[in-house]
């Protein structure tokens, strides 16, 4: 894996972002491998060894440029069968909400 | 051209099967005394199942912070539940040849079956259930269809035409061109390989998960393989999102930020294992 990183905090690394260089505590040893996905106990557990800033691969995740209407168009259609709003198929119903929340990166209550 | 339960078992019979080591892995999955140094040992007798093991322990969504060398190593920082399922994984991903039916994607079957494990090892973790069970258990979920793939090819090439023509459930075209299903034939491997009772009865249960006595992983299972239908995840072309029960989706009592969270895990673990595991 090679390409261009940039050091972010602790603070601003999520759950999904790519390592772009190995990276080492403050006596060398290694504590996460070039190319290491994020995880939410990662982040947790390179705090607790004193960690503050991450080389984090640019432009790992390319979700910025997603078009709407071909997401909803495919999602559409791998919901073909399920009409929306019916009664009987509800569990269905949400999950296809959920499914299109996420993938159309729509803001959620919380 | 139908199966006859006959027929059923015996391409059961015929396929290849499991390191004896995998089989007793399985078999005793609920099982927790059992003799840890002895299997550890038995499964570095295989070196290619030990290789894939080793490189699934030491994959970075494990988090862990040395690189394990050993079957041994691997036990001791991932604990034996953990090292277990990825034996497991390493073993039954790497047992059915591919390519046997034209027009079968079998790599959509494996990132199918991989996001599935992934995803019920996340439900699980939420809902307090046993994380390796349900791993393994959404990972071995479809494994009939491999049976039938594997011993029928020509059959099953026509369960694709039919299934095309229709645009329907693998179920129902299975059903209709050969006169059982994967559930039938996930059944008759899980008696062969001697799964235990809980992997067997997620396995018949998966698309009836409300059926009485079909057991809480069927559930687990059932929701998970909803999901990774919906996220369109496999890279089939004609991606086709079942009928989720609303019995399993009510027994899971998640709220949308869980969901979101367990979609975005979901998707991370498969680029990861299946890096791995479809090398």
């Amino acid at each position: 894996m090679s390409g261009a990183y940039q050091m972010r905090s602790l603070a601003d690394a999520r759950p999904g972002m790519v390592l772009g260089e190995v990276l080492r505590d403050e006596k060398g040893n290694v504590l996460l491998a070039q190319g290491a996905v994020l995880s939410e106990g990662m982040l947790a557990s390179l705090g607790r060894h004193g960690v503050d800033m991450l080389p984090i691969l640019s432009a790992a995740r390319p979700e910025a440029t997603i078009d709407p209407a071909q997401v909803q168009e495919r999602l559409d259609r791998v919901f073909r069968k399920h009409e929306r709003g019916n009664h009987d198929d509800w569990a269905t119903g949400i999950l296809r909400q959920f499914v299109e929340d996420f993938r159309l990166g729509r803001e959620v209550q919380r | 051209m139908k199966i006859s339960a006959e027929q059923l078992t015996q391409g059961v019979q015929d396929l290849p099967s499991l390191p004896a080591v995998v089989m007793e892995l399985l078999s005793n999955i609920e099982q927790e005394n059992i003799d840890i140094s002895v299997l550890a040992k038995k499964v570095s007798y295989d070196q290619a199942l030990t290789a894939k093991t080793l490189r699934l322990a030491n994959s970075s969504s494990l988090g862990l912070q040395v690189k394990v060398a050993t079957i041994q190593q691997a036990i001791t920082f991932l604990g034996f539940e953990t090292t277990r399922k990825l034996i497991t994984a390493a073993a039954v991903t790497g047992c059915f040849p591919n390519g046997r039916c034209p027009g079968f994607n079998d790599k959509a079957f494996w990132r199918h079956s991989i996001a599935t494990a992934a995803c019920s090892r996340s439900l699980a973790r939420r809902l307090r259930f046993n994380q390796d069970v349900a791993f393994t258990a959404g990972l071995l979920h479809d494994i009939g269809r491999l049976v039938l793939v594997t011993g029928h090819p020509q059959a099953y090439a026509e369960v694709l035409a039919w299934r095309s023509a229709h645009d329907g459930e693998w179920l129902d075209a299975e059903r209709a061109v050969l006169g059982v299903d994967h559930v039938d034939a996930g059944v008759a491997l899980a008696e062969h390989w001697n799964f235990s009772d809980t992997m067997r009865q997620a396995i018949a249960f998966h698309h009836t998960p409300e059926t009485p006595g079909a057991g809480f992983l069927a559930a687990i299972v059932h929701v998970a393989n909803a999901v990774v239908h919906a996220l369109d995840l496999a890279g089939e072309d004609d991606e086709l999102a079942p009928a989720l029960s609303s019995v399993a989706w009510n027994a899971m009592g998640l709220n949308e930020e869980a969901y979101l969270d367990l979609f975005r895990e979901t998707e991370q673990q498969l680029e990861e294992m299946s890096a791995i595991l479809m090398a």
